[in-house]
Formats: structure tokens, sequence, C-alpha cells
């Protein structure tokens, strides 16, 4: 696929003809340079943007066409998200944040309940349940970001440099989230510009100008 | 869902305290005002509409045609009731009412077989015919209204004063005596007592007597000439069917079989119109009716006060909800990245912007409920705020809430949901450059409001300050007025004034009918001594007591005042003012001296030496040019009113004095008094009560908005806190930091200077035409307005500026 920004003066391409196979249950860890377009790749991935050009096939359906409502409606039943920010909305407790993708699913409040606790007990923050973000370390605000990734058991989860705000312990422990959810089945794709962390993966994704320039099976 | 938004709503607005406080607050106040005004022109329009017979009642008018201008007025002579009504048969029923006008209170009397006698003065009171009941609908608690004042000698009275006359028992066929200047001293026994309606009236009473039994009644029944003695409120009610613009149309014609003949030899012409019952109050184009009118303009200006309050809290309102989205945009992005879809976003922004205005909603009939006391002082109205009757207008302040709330939410909801998310996830979100200059336009709109008002304050205030302090060609200070109202008090005038005049701090007394500031009835056409008819002019008159011009320091221009040493003067001399020299067309007043006015009066002349001229004075309120004044003596020593000139630093023992006086001479009345000034000033009710509206809303106008533009600049202050942070690093001093904030608002202040300035000169230069003598607006005005504007909005401003300037630039580029 390809990817390319264009201001009135400058074109930059951020993906340059990329291709990718991702199977279902692997862990993928991408890696390269600033601007080498990891993130847009990313995002194209997660359903939030779009490719200018060619396919991009999701499970095997091409998506890469599909309009806005389409691509909500999979990414909500399909892909989680964690961010380097985290990203939880500072309004909402610690429940009410890993709540919120159920929502959009219409999943009943009983339901939600049982999902939400279940999860949060996985995560081990169910003690604060009822906190709200800034009343917690950024170790649990990233564990609770996951909690939320992986609450509707979506097949992908995509991680956005997941540990970049941590510190090593807490970043440590948030890979062995990861690695848990990978050996239960989700399939995960992280962008990451530590090394350490893209070990716990099983494949490395090198970038460079938009293109993938080389892959490291881990061992 | 909606849980999670009103929980969402709620939680945002508790943690954004500060611009949750503006909106919600600023809105409430907003709606507060509209409110409150919306009750007073609610009340203004719904005079007189709660007769029965509302649709059908209409008021007979005249129009006078003097010096080719037109003059309206709400009264006709007596006999033109029975007259239309034999000439018209749309005319059901006619009634005929007059204000006990020559006086300002009336003396009641109660003499129970058991106990002491009970004496009040009573204002408003009216003589009625005995149909006045049968036309206007009035609750009665005792009698009946059919038949009320249908005998001689009865009286109606309102439950207030039967109260006080009869305590707790019945009034009805008890016998009150009623003294008055107008109808002189009589017996009349009580008819009926009802219960005021709580919608307002232009008929304003608090009792009425039977026009039958009074001295006025051989005076009317004598009545024959449809031209002359306008005295009488005529008012009919129409059958079924009838309109009052086909009955109009036929009035030509009644004039002229009636009236043409006097009308051709008095060259004094009229017409007549009339009137629905239900426009008394504000369309009648007069300057009074039956008690003051409302004005339009004033409802206008109110409400356009009104409308730019809530217009002002609204763009506050949707101002900051769009200032304040930016920081929402992380919210949207993780809403969408979690699988919202545009629809559930729209309606979740729309949620909370229809939460606060509904919360808004709610203040606002509580700011509402507690400030309409106050309100209705301010405004002089008697203003209700009752559910029942108030629905429709709750329900549409209800509706325009919610629209505010919607519109306010709109920007957000569709603006921010349809950003991608990743884009207001990645990347601080911005608002467009659109949205900024839309932002800046409406507090420029905000504080052109504030500005024109701030501008109408001052120049209401000036020309009260202006009325207050005009030297208005007389005495003014320490003259104390004693009413003489009924026929002892009139007799006592001559003994009285000497006892009055041996106090020490006693200038000058004098006696007149009436005195500078109080409406004065009386005026005929005078001509100079070789004029025709077609010359008259209209000449307002007095009539005196030798010391009254002396009383009042009027001082003559040529020839001299009435002076016991002069006998000859008596009712036939008179002294004019120098306008009436003017009008009557004498070369000066020394050549007016000892020259003769005429009079005429059913076919005879006569005739005026004028004995003395002097300068002119304000016997009316500024509103009203200087007319032609004349004084006459008095035949007999019975006045309206005793005048004294003090000049003392102890008034209160002066009116002790006065007081112990009057109780001797006259034990059973009591002793009342006011002063001239305060009398004068009276008539500047309406401005007053104008000035403090404009004033208070002025006040309100500035403090939204001010609350507005300290959200715009808390929220610039947080937009720009890298920029501050990185000029702090690079040796930026707080000075230039808090200019650099503020210069951005005060610009935007300017603007609205420039352009508000203008509009608020038209508007008060229009309001200010209504006077006679009025001030000017200075170049000062706008001066004032311009500085106090600027730095209201600076020291607003500047407290957010100090304050992100006086941050840590560690902590500001951390933050970032």
């Amino acid at each position: 696929m390809e990817k390319i920004y264009r201001t009135e003066e400058v074109e930059t391409v951020a993906l340059n003809k990329l291709n990718l196979d991702v199977k279902e249950g692997e862990f993928v860890a991408v890696m390269g340079p600033s601007g080498c377009g990891k993130s847009t790749l990313l995002n194209i991935l997660g359903l939030l943007d779009e490719p200018d050009s060619g396919s991009f096939l999701f499970n095997g359906i091409e998506v890469a066409k599909y309009n806005e409502r389409k691509r909500a409606d999979l990414r909500k039943r399909n892909i989680g998200f964690v961010f380097q920010s985290f990203n939880l909305i500072d309004e909402l407790t610690v429940f009410e944040n890993v709540e919120l993708p159920l929502i959009y699913l219409g999943v009943t409040a009983a339901d939600r309940k049982t999902r939400v606790e279940d999860v949060l007990d996985k995560m081990q923050i169910m003690h604060r349940r009822n906190h709200y973000p800034q009343q917690l370390s950024g170790g649990q605000q990233q564990r609770v970001a996951v909690a939320r990734a992986v609450v509707n058991k979506p097949k992908l989860i995509l991680a956005d440099e997941p540990t970049g705000n941590l510190d090593s312990s807490n970043g440590n422990e948030v890979m062995q989230l990861l690695t848990d959810l990978n050996e239960q089945g989700t399939t995960i794709i992280m962008v990451t510009h530590s090394e350490h962390d893209a070990r716990y993966s099983h494949r490395i994704v090198r970038m460079l100008d938009g293109q993938t320039v080389l892959e490291n099976i881990m061992v | 869902m909606f849980r999670n938004y009103l929980k969402i709503a709620w939680r945002s607005l508790k943690k954004n305290k500060v611009f949750t406080f503006i909106n919600v607050f600023g809105l409430s106040i907003g709606l507060t005002c509209c409110l409150l005004i919306s009750l007073y022109i609610y009340h203004e329009t719904s005079y007189d509409s709660y007769h029965k017979n509302a649709s059908r009642l209409v008021q007979l008018g005249t129009t006078f045609i003097r010096d080719g201008k037109a003059e309206r007025t709400p009264n006709c002579p007596a006999p033109m009731a029975a007259a239309m009504q034999q000439e018209f048969p749309e005319i059901e029923k006619t009634t005929r009412l007059m204000k006990l006008f020559a006086e300002d209170k009336t003396l009641l009397q109660y003499n129970p077989q058991n106990g002491p006698a009970k004496t009040f003065y009573e204002t408003k009171g009216y003589m009625a015919d005995s149909t006045f009941f049968q036309l206007f609908s009035y609750q009665f608690i005792e009698g009946n209204p059919a038949t009320a004042l249908g005998s001689p000698n009865t009286v109606v009275l309102s439950e207030e004063i039967a109260k006080k006359l009869f305590g707790n028992e019945p009034a009805l066929n008890k016998t009150i005596s009623i003294s008055s200047n107008t109808n002189g001293d009589t017996t009349f026994t009580v008819a009926g007592v009802y219960k005021p309606f709580k919608k307002p009236s232009q008929i304003d009473a608090r009792f009425f007597v039977s026009i039958r039994g009074g001295r006025m009644e051989p005076f009317i029944n004598q009545q024959t000439d449809m031209l002359n003695n306008n005295m009488f409120h005529t008012f009919f009610l129409l059958k079924p069917g009838a309109t009052a613009a086909s009955l109009q149309a036929k009035f030509p014609l009644f004039v002229e079989k009636y009236m043409k003949k006097d009308m051709e030899a008095t060259k004094n012409y009229k017409s007549q119109f009339l009137l629905p019952v239900t426009d008394m109050h504000l369309h009648s184009n007069m300057k009074a009716n039956i008690t003051p009118v409302g004005s339009m303009t004033s409802l206008y200006v109110l409400g356009s006060i009104a409308l730019f309050t809530l217009l002002i809290a609204c763009i506050n309102f949707m101002n900051l909800s769009t200032a304040r989205s930016s920081k929402r945009s992380a919210e949207v992005g993780v809403r969408k990245v979690l699988g919202a879809d545009r629809s559930s976003l729209i309606k979740q922004f729309m949620g909370e912007s229809i939460v606060m205005s509904l919360i808004a909603f709610l203040l606002a009939i509580v700011f509402a409920l507690l400030l309409l006391p106050g309100f209705s002082f301010v405004s002089g109205r008697e203003l209700q705020f009752s559910l029942p009757e108030h629905v429709p207008l709750l329900a549409g302040f209800f509706c325009l809430a919610l629209l505010t709330g919607l519109f306010a939410g709109s920007y957000p909801a569709f603006y921010l949901s349809s950003f991608k998310p990743i884009k207001v996830l990645k990347s601080r979100f911005s608002n467009s450059m659109a949205t900024l200059a839309l932002r800046k336009g409406l507090v420029v709109f905000q504080f052109m409001i504030s500005v024109v008002l701030i501008i109408a304050a001052v120049v209401i205030g000036n020309q009260m300050r202006y009325m207050q302090t005009k030297d208005l060609g007389f005495s003014k200070d320490q003259q104390i007025v004693i009413p003489l109202r009924s026929n002892t008090s009139k007799n006592i005038y001559t003994a009285l004034k000497n006892e009055v005049k041996r106090n020490d701090g006693v200038l000058q007394v004098g006696a007149s009918f009436y005195y500078p500031g109080i409406m004065n009835p009386s005026d005929i056409l005078m001509r100079k001594e070789g004029q025709s008819l077609d010359d008259q002019k209209d000449v307002f008159l007095n009539t005196i007591d030798e010391n009254f011009l002396q009383t009042l320091d009027i001082k003559p221009l040529a020839g001299r005042l009435f002076s016991e040493q002069f006998p000859g003067d008596t009712a036939e001399r008179i002294i004019v003012n120098a306008e009436a020299i003017k009008q009557l067309g004498f070369a000066s007043a020394g050549d007016a001296v000892g020259k003769t006015l005429l009079f005429d009066w059913r076919g005879e002349t006569h005739r005026f030496p004028i004995v003395g001229v002097v300068k002119d004075f304000h016997f009316q309120d500024l509103r009203v040019p200087i007319l032609p004044y004349g004084f006459f003596l008095n035949n007999r020593t019975s006045y309206n009113y005793l005048v004294v000139h003090a000049n003392t630093g102890n008034l209160s023992s002066l009116l002790k004095n006065i007081g112990a006086s009057w109780h001797k001479l006259n034990p059973n009345e009591p002793f009342e008094y006011s002063f001239m000034d305060e009398d004068f000033q009276k008539n500047y009710d309406g401005e007053n009560k104008l000035q403090g509206m404009v004033d208070s809303f002025t006040i309100i106008a500035i403090l939204i908005s001010c609350l507005g533009l300290f959200g715009l600049a808390t929220f610039s202050a947080e937009q720009r806190i890298k920029e501050i942070g990185i000029r702090k690093v690079l040796g930026a001093s707080v000075s230039s930091l808090v200019g650099l904030l503020s210069k951005e608002f005060v610009r935007l202040v300017l603007i609205a200077l420039v352009i508000a300035s203008p509009i608020a000169w038209f508007v008060m230069n229009k309001w200010l035409e209504d006077f006679a003598y009025r001030t000017s607006i200075g170049w000062w005005v706008f001066a004032t307005t311009g500085v106090t504007a600027l730095v209201i909005a600076l020291i607003t401003v500047s407290f957010q500026a100090v304050k992100a300037a006086l941050t840590n630039p560690v902590k500001n580029l951390r933050t970032e």
C-alpha cells in the first residue's frame, strides 16, 4: 500500500509500496527511525486512516475502501488500541474507562459489569476500579489502557510505543501483559523504538522511508 | 449510553469549575434579565384586558387642532356621551369617569356612633356614572355592581379603604363624608366594596363616588356645550358586531352637527376618535390617559436590552463552549478509536450543552423570583410571576434555553466529531482561523452592546442631573406646600397664613390653585386687543393670592406683581410670563404692560389688563417647553395650596410649629405637607425608573461580557502556555508577557468602541429629543465610556495574563 501526505509545497511519502503480511496469532514489532512511516502503518492497520492506493485485507476481506462508518464498526469489534500516552478519559473512573468500548458495542449493563471486572482482575487493577486516571501511576494507567483494549476480546491489538512513558519495571510488566494476551491467541502489532521491547515479539519488521527493509524472526 | 453521556457531562462540568460557572451563571443571568423584562412587557401589554367586555369597550377621545398641530386628549365634554348614544345605534351603553383632579388626595371621614371619628387622606378617587360597573368588571365583595352607583351620593370603596374606615365590619350602607376640591364636602353612602384585580388597569381607582350628589352635579347638568370643558373620560360599550372604526367614521358628521357653529365662532377646532380600552395604556398616542401611559419606545428599548443581554449570554455560552472544545479533542479521538460513531459524539456534546443550558434555565427562574420585588420597585409596576398565568412564557424560555444549548453544542458536536481520530489524538488540536475570527467577532459584538449601554446610562444620568439642577426660574428649595383640601381647610387660609408668617425662618407665604410641577388643567384662548380670533393663543392660568409670586421668588420683567397696596388689583387683572408676551405679539414686556388681553366666551368678550410681565419659569417639567402662562387674583379666599417659603436650618421645628397651628385651627383633619422640589421631581419618576433599569442592565451586560472575556483570556493563556514558557526562557519580562496576552483583547474592545459609539450617539439623541430642555452628548461621554470599557477589559484579561506570565516556564514547557 501507499500513503502520501501532501501540503501545498511538500509531498511526503509515508508508505512507499509497503508489503506486509501478519498471520493470526502473531506478535509483530515494527521498528525504525522517526518519520519512517511506522505510525502511519499502524493507523491504517487500525482503520483510523486509509491508504491512498493498494490493498488492505483484514481477516481476508478487502477493507481499504471502507467508509468511515464501516471502518468504525469493524474497528470496535476487532481491534484494540494501546497508546504511548495511555489516552484514558480523565473524567471517567478506571471501571468506566474500561467499560466504554462495551457501551459502544451495545453490551448490556450486567454483561459489561462481569466482563470489566473480569478483565480488571486479570490486569490486577481491580482495587483501583473507582479511581480516576490522575490518581494512578503511569504503569497502572497503561494497565487500564491494556484492559480497555482487550475487554471486547479483539482479534488484533495495536500498540503504539506502549512503554514509551513508563519506567523499565512498569514497561516490563506491560510487555508481559501483551505477551500473555498473545499467548492466549490475540494478534499483536506493536510499534516501538525499544530493542528490549521488540524482543518480546515473534518478528521484528524494520522500516525505512516508508518501506520494510528487514525482517528479523525472533527465536 | 445516555447515563454515560450525563456522567461525562456532569464530571466535565465539575472538573472545569471556572468555565462551568461562567457559562451557566452567565447564561442564567442573561435568561433572568430577559425573563424579568418579559414579565414587564407582559404586564404593560395586558392593561385592561381582563374586563369581561374588553373587546367591545372603547374610549372616546378628543383631538384638538391648534396652530395646525393636532393634540390628542382622553377627555370630552359631559353631554357628549348621551348625545352620541342618541345618534349612534352601535352604542349599547355609555359611562363617564372623572378623576377628582384638582387635588392629590381626598379627605374621607367616618364618624361611628360609638368611638372616635376616623379621618384619612386617600388618593385615586374618581367620580363615575351609575353605569360604570356595568361596563367595567370589578370583583364586588359587598354590594351589587349593577346597581352600585345607581343612587345619588353613593360610593364604592376598594377593600383596602373599606378596611381602614370600618375595620372588619360590613361597609355596606354606612355613611362617610368626602371632602374634595373638585366635588366639595358631601356625605356618601357605601354601595359596594370591591377587591381589585391583580391585573393592571389604566383606571387606578381606590374609590368611586357617584357623579350624582356632589358639588359637580349641577355644573355637569348645566353643560350643553360640546366644545369646551373637556373633562370627562367617556366610554362606550359597543353592540355585538359593531366596530370602533365604522362608528368613528361617522364622527365628522356628528362634530359638524353639534360643534361647527361654536368652533367657527371661537376658531377652536377639534375632532373625536375612539380608542379600544385595551389600547389605552400603550397605544393611546397621548402624553397621559387616565393615568400615565406606557411607552412603546421604552418597551422597545427594554425589549432590545433583554434580547441583547440574552444574546451576550448566549454568545458567551457558545464562545466558551467552542473555546473549550479543543480541550476535548483527545477525548473525541479516544472515543472514536474505541468505536464511537459520529452520531453518538454529536449526541454527547449536544447533551452536555443542553444540560448546562437547562441548569441555567432553572437558576434563572430562581433568580427571577428572588429579584422580582426589587425589579417591581425599580420599574414602578406591581409585577406578578405565577405559574398558571405565565406557563406560555416559561415554555418559551424553556425552548429558548434548549435552543441556546443546542446551538452552543452544535459547534463542538459537528466540528469535533468530523475529525479523523488520529488527527485529534496525535496533534494538539487548534481551532481554525475562521473559528478564531468568529470568536473575536463575538467578543466585539458583546462589547459593542456593553458600550452602547454604558453610553446610554451616562447620557440618561446626565439628563437626569441636568433636570435636577437646571434653574427652573423660581425658587424651588425649602418651599413647603400645604394642601387645603376641604372647605374647612380652605376657610382657615387667612388665619393659617397669618400664623405661619409669624414663625422665624419663614420668608413668604402665598396661596394658589396650582403650583409648578403639578397638573394644571386650566387654560383659555386669549388674544391681544386688536387681534382677530385667528390669532388666539392658549394661555395656562393660575389663580393666586397677592403673595404667591413673591413666595416663589418669580421676578417681574416689566410692570409689577400683585400687591395688597393696589386695591384695584382684582380677578380681572392679569400678570403673564414672557413667553405669553412673545406669542401674543407684543414688541416687549414693557410694551405689554397696561395693554389688554381678550378672552371670548359664548359671544362675550372679557377684558384683562396686564399689570405685569414676569420672567419665564418652568411650571411644567422639562420635557415640555415653557408655554404662555397667566396669573389672576382670586375674588374669594379659597385656594388649593398654601405655599411657605422657608429659609431655616431647622425645618423640622418649623414644620412642627406649622402643624400645631393647623391642628389648632382645623383639629379634625390631619396635617400634611410636601416639598415643591420633590413634587417637581416626581414628574421624572418614569425617567428615574428607566435610569435605574438601564443602569442595572448595563452592569449586568458588562458583567456577562467580562465573564466571557475572562473565559476567553483563560483559554487564550492556556493555548499559549508553551509560547509563554519559551518567551520567558528567552528573557521576556512579566510585563511584556501581560502586554502580549492583553493586546489582542484590548484591540477587540477598541473596535467595539468605534462601532458602538455612533450607534449609541444616534439612539440617545433620539431619546433626548423627547425633552424640550436637554443636555448634549459631548465627546467626553465617549472618552469616559472608552476608558471605562478598556479598564474593565484590561482588569478582566490581565488577571489571567499575569497568572500565566508568572508561572514557572519549566512547568509550562513540561505541560506541553
